[in-house]
């Protein structure tokens, strides 16, 4: 009975009744599926691409692709939210290619995040260009692209398909070269828009600006057409990335199958402490159920770590077949070969089980499988639904389930399905103003073209920020135009997925003879994870820093195989430079503004594994670094009749609570924003909680913060109430050492600022 | 003020753009530079045409003007030696031809923000040669300095050294950034010689660079130059101070590679055309060269007299080029013996190849299977013994020389 192949519906009614299953399973709720909304071929739309879409058995759109159709036709930039397998690069290939037939010369360029990203598209388009039996050209360009070709590419390539860093480093400032691209540059198409945020984004919103400036001095005006998974902003995110206004396309016309969603919180086994059993082998056991159901799953898991660890569980359903490739892992760093024999695999059923990282819910052709678990909650509900959007064929029910962590969100999410299944999903942000970025691109602007003293940029005026860089001796001012002057080649300076001026390269001398770079970090996270001593975990290996070099940004680190990870403390000084908003409250105010922060690393911990016990400590001797940021702060009156030591452990269990609920609201890493709190702060001597960006310069994190504070604090004090611990624990208000009553005093610390708020 | 603090400041300059369409206006012609007379001092002289300011410097030097080990003139027989040979080669110049020496300084290595700031000729005028060294007067003045280059009028043949990567494309650049005010450049006939230097001295020459080759070469030391890296930063310097005494010194420096780039051509052709031997190594190049380009009897005929003149351990390569021609000419029986003296002395990588040649040979022409056989298992001793072969290059080879092996075999006694 147990390897009997079951339908997904078969399956879960046999769940039902499985009273062990059901007693973890907190929600269960099934959403009905939803017929395709289709609308025909536009009456324009090339003889050539009506017979290659034919010939893939599509005789007509779906009605967002013939919106998309539409709004390019009229010259509109657009923006189209798609959820997984609703045919999305339709959207834009069918106005690119069609424009490219009606005029040879026309180009247009892709843009995907990722260089692996524009490979896996070129297949596609390419299959659909031969259909056409047309010849149109397109191209990847990228660091892999052989030096023989790129002539011919720059010249005659119709469709150059890039990644944002080439763009920046490799195609703009030889803008020289790519006359014929930038004189009949008809389309940008920016896929997987939502990736765009943060750091990455607000460098990208510069390029773009670059790009534009550019394309207006070789006469050209390109359209945008983005597409974007589900996010709260599409529209506004596109807006301020490109700089140009966009048409929404906020319906897809692709038909939905019937999803169950399984909320599943695995078992407490530490009542007090509010430890529950590891997700990992919940997870294993939950996919060995659907393994032997003989249905095709895809696992989410978050750490390539935890990838390996589950491979290596689930492999051993398969020991006993010989050569059996049923069961395959998948995450970045494997070889492009591999990963496309694994794509094929998924798609023609050979591998039954695929665990993955996040790398596939970009947008790998991998087809659809039936079932899909999520290892925690990936961070935000736009990526919950585009892991949950790989299950689900056509007409099939597709089964999700959600295995929580024991962490807060984790914990928060999967006691309050609506939040994932009923709410809008967050906003992606980014900051175009960012003051470094900015100054950053506005050096490679003016190597690539001179600013007239009448010029702008983008939306900004900058003529002080030229005579900025004046000063620094890197342009000149000549017959009312600025000019580039110097030997440096600006674009190779900046790394656009970090914000910091410099990073730590990471140097394996595992070899002696063989040292190799294995990694960057910027050198705020450098701190507290690449001081000496410290282990360092890169694709699931130990490393070991034993020597860095501070002055020179190194660290040199040497595999090892141990059994802790160190943990480190970084003591934070903080100074208000700037109050841009404020709001006054009886006893409280809210404040944002620019801060200065001064970070000094302390000590860290070797802690062991699973037991986390700290078996020893050392001193770190790194410079304090500063910083400038920007920053939303509360502060408040002390309660009565509280000790300063009462008030510091309750403030650091509301600044845990706090942190972890703002990716609830919006799209960011945990770490993109920190919450720190201090007994007096410097410039008011009250007790002050900053929420601040952990980049310099900031990247519009906090100041979205300073709006949304009230709503922040609601949720985080019905999650602290809500959690079933009896004083504190992981899920709520951070591990506590002792039994005392933080849990109680936390509540009142955030409750003061609500009331007062309210 | 730490830098920190400074963005901070920064941060209040940061003006967002009122709304407001501003019209490009028509080309408008750019301020005189306020250093003219300063940089008049220095010996430059100041040219105005219709797109701005340049400065210009010119030099004349008599035919027997003596540079190096050459007299300029020896270019004039160099040209006489092509048209008198009748061998057909990228680097042949025809009477016809208006030749010119070219090199240019920039402000940096590539990129559209790299500035080319001296454009420097070299060419015959009348009875001498004439050094003509244009100079940016700044950046908003380009289009003047490229203009009065005259390299839209006339079609040339461009001389450089290392120009078809650097200088020219640069220039094409800067030509792009201007194409709606300049009329467009034209497409010349291009001969690098650093390609040629490549060619003739590789294993001869540690590097290639064009001091190297004067000091090595052609009897020139320079003395008193500047470091061409530091070019960038004297433009930038006078364009800034106005003073530009260290500019000239960037100027001699430009004077000296265009003399060096005439004895260049002249010594690289005698090299080519006459049985002037330098070294065995350089000699070998050239005969594989005159290979590469199909012109096979001259190819033989200089691998001949290297064989001639060289014992057989300097000769080794010459050998094994000569053979190989031999071979693809059917001339089976000196292409054998040209191989066996060439395997005494040859390096690692040729050594598998005559090997193989061998094999070839043996297997399919003489049907010596016994011989082909012995010259297999020497060349797979080689691979396994010697380690100059890279991991997967090596799996791939032992795969190709295993299959042989079996054949051979196979073919001696049997399955």
């Amino acid at each position: 009975m147990l390897n009997k192949k079951r339908t997904i519906d078969e399956l879960l009614n046999e769940w039902m009744y499985d009273e062990e299953l059901k007693q973890n399973i907190l929600h269960w709720q099934t959403l009905e599926g939803q017929e395709a909304k289709f609308s025909s071929f536009p009456d324009k739309l090339h003889p050539s691409i009506k017979k290659a879409l034919e010939t893939r058995g599509i005789s007509q759109l779906y009605t967002h692709q013939r919106e998309a159709f539409d709004y390019a036709s009229s010259n509109l930039s657009f923006t189209a939210v798609t959820p997984t397998a609703s045919g999305k690069s339709l959207c834009y290939h069918l106005p690119v290619l069609q424009k490219i037939l009606e005029d040879p010369s026309s180009r247009a360029i892709y843009l995907f995040p990722t260089k692996a990203l524009a490979q896996d598209q070129k297949a596609d388009l390419n299959d659909l260009i031969e259909l056409m039996g047309e010849e149109v050209l397109s191209y990847t360009y990228d660091g892999d692209t052989a030096p023989g070709i790129r002539q011919k590419i720059r010249k005659a390539g119709h469709i150059i398909m890039t990644n944002p860093d080439m763009l920046h480093s490799g195609i703009l400032p030889h803008h020289t070269k790519w006359v014929s691209l930038f004189e009949n540059l008809k389309y940008i198409v920016i896929d997987e828009l939502h990736t765009y945020k943060g750091v990455f984004g607000s460098h990208v919103a510069q390029v773009l600006r670059r790009l534009k400036r550019i394309c207006a001095f070789y006469g050209s005006d390109p359209i945008f057409i983005c597409t974007s998974a589900t996010i709260k902003n599409p529209k506004e995110l596109a807006e301020k990335l490109t700089n140009t206004k966009h048409e929404l396309i906020a319906n897809s016309g692709a038909p939905v199958g019937k999803k169950t969603f399984l909320f599943y919180n695995p078992p407490i086994v530490h009542p007090t402490f509010g430890v529950r059993r590891s997700s990992v082998l919940e997870v294993r056991d939950l996919a060995t159920r659907l393994y032997e159901a003989g249905i095709q799953s895809i696992v989410f898991a978050k750490s390539r770590v935890r990838v390996e660890m589950l491979v290596t569980y689930l492999k051993s359903l398969t020991k006993n077949k010989i050569q059996d490739e049923s069961i395959r892992g998948y995450r970045g760093g494997y070889l492009p070969t591999e990963r496309r024999a694994i794509e094929k695999g998924l798609r023609n059923g050979n591998i039954q089980i695929v665990v993955s990282t996040n790398a596939l819910e970009l947008g790998v052709d991998i087809g659809q499988l039936q079932a899909c678990i999520m290892t925690g909650y990936p961070g935000n509900i736009a990526s919950a639904w585009q892991q949950a959007g790989r299950a689900g064929r056509r007409q099939d029910s597709a089964l999700i389930i959600y295995v929580a962590n024991s962490t807060a969100l984790d914990q928060y999410v999967v006691n309050n399905p609506n939040y994932l299944l009923g709410s809008s999903p967050e906003e992606a942000l980014i900051n175009p103003e960012n003051i470094l970025i900015l100054m950053d691109h506005l050096k490679c602007a003016v190597f690539e073209l001179p600013f007239a003293t009448t010029d702008s940029y983008g939306e900004f005026e900058v003529q002080q920020l030229l005579e900025f860089l004046e000063e620094e001796g890197v342009v000149i001012k000549t017959s009312g135009q600025w000019y580039w002057m110097s030997e440096r080649f600006p674009a190779h300076e900046i790394s656009l997925r970090s914000a910091s001026q410099e990073n730590v390269v990471i140097i394996d001398r595992t070899i002696p003879a063989g040292t190799k770079v294995i990694g960057e970090m910027d050198t705020y996270s450098a701190m507290t994870l690449l001081h000496e001593e410290a282990i360092y975990l890169h694709q699931g290996t130990q490393f070991q820093v034993e020597k860095l070099d501070w002055e020179e940004k190194k660290a040199f680190v040497r595999e090892v195989d141990v059994d802790y990870f160190t943990d480190a403390n970084l003591a934070v000084e903080l100074k208000v430079l700037n109050e841009d908003k404020r709001a006054d409250y009886e006893t409280a105010s809210v404040s944002y503004g620019d801060i200065s922060l001064l970070a000094i690393p302390t000590i860290f911990k070797k802690i062991r594994f699973q037991t986390h016990e700290n078996i020893g400590s050392g001193k770190i001797h790194i410079p304090p670094l500063e910083m400038h940021t920007n920053a939303t702060w509360m502060s408040f009156d002390m309660p009565e009749n509280w000790s300063e030591e009462m008030l510091t452990d309750s403030l650091t269990g509301a600044a845990y609570a706090i942190g972890s609920f703002i990716p609830l609201f919006i799209q960011c890493d945990r770490n993109d924003l920190s919450v720190v709190p201090q007994v007096k702060a410097v410039h008011n001597d009250r007790p002050t909680l900053f929420i601040y960006d952990s980049y310099p310069g900031g990247i519009g994190l906090s100041e979205r913060v300073y709006d949304i504070l009230l709503p922040i604090l609601e949720q985080t004090i019905a999650h602290v109430k809500q959690c079933p611990c009896s004083s504190g624990c992981p899920s709520c208000i951070g591990a506590q050492d002792s039994l005392n009553e933080s849990k109680g005093k936390v509540l009142k610390v955030l409750s003061i600022l609500l009331r007062e708020m309210m | 003020m730490s830098y920190e603090n400074k963005m901070m400041q920064l941060k209040q300059m940061l003006g967002k753009k009122q709304e407001k369409s501003v019209e490009k206006p028509a080309f408008k012609k750019p301020e005189k530079p306020w250093y003219l007379e300063e940089w008049k001092k220095e010996g430059l002289l100041v040219v105005e045409n219709d797109f701005g300011i340049l400065f210009k410097r010119q030099v004349e030097y008599p035919l027997d003007y003596l540079h190096g080990s050459y007299q300029l003139k020896m270019f004039f027989e160099a040209i006489d030696k092509w048209q008198t040979s009748t061998i057909e080669h990228p680097f042949s110049i025809h009477p016809d031809e208006t030749v010119v020496f070219f090199d240019t300084e920039t402000t940096g290595l590539k990129g559209v923000g790299t500035n080319i700031f001296l454009l420097g000729f070299l060419e015959v005028s009348e009875n001498k040669f004439l050094l003509t060294q244009y100079v940016l007067a700044d950046p908003s003045n380009e289009a003047a300095f490229l203009f009065e280059s005259k390299l839209w009028q006339h079609n040339k043949t461009i001389v450089t050294y290392n120009g078809k990567s650097f200088d020219w494309p640069q220039l094409e650049t800067r030509w792009t950034l201007n194409q709606h005010i300049l009329p467009k450049l034209r497409n010349m006939r291009q001969i690098d010689l650093l390609h040629s230097s490549k060619r003739i001295w590789k294993n001869n020459l540690e590097r290639m660079k064009l001091t190297q080759v004067e000091e090595a070469k052609l009897g020139f030391k320079r003395n008193g130059d500047i470091p061409g890296f530091l070019a960038p930063i004297i433009y930038t310097d006078a364009v800034k101070s106005g003073n530009a005494s260290s500019l000239m010194k960037v100027l001699t420096h430009n004077e000296w590679d265009l003399l060096s780039l005439i004895t260049l051509y002249i010594h690289s052709t005698n090299l080519l055309l006459e049985n002037h031997i330098e070294t065995a190594t350089t000699y070998t190049n050239i005969g594989k060269w005159y290979g590469d380009l199909k012109q096979n009897e001259q190819s033989q005929n200089v691998l001949r007299s290297v064989t001639n003149t060289f014992n057989e351990s300097e000769a080794g390569l010459a050998h094994f080029y000569l053979a190989l021609q031999q071979k693809r000419n059917k001339e089976y029986e000196d292409a054998t013996q040209s191989f066996h003296k060439a395997l005494r002395s040859i390096e690692n990588r040729e050594k598998l190849k005559a090997l193989e040649n061998l094999a070839i040979i043996y297997e399919h022409h003489y049907k010596d299977y016994e011989k082909a056989l012995e010259n297999t298992l020497n060349g797979i001793e080689l691979i396994n013994h010697q380690p100059f072969l890279k991991i997967e290059q090596r799996t791939r080879k032992l795969d190709e020389w295993t299959k042989r092996l079996n054949r051979l075999e196979n073919k001696l006694w049997g399955k």
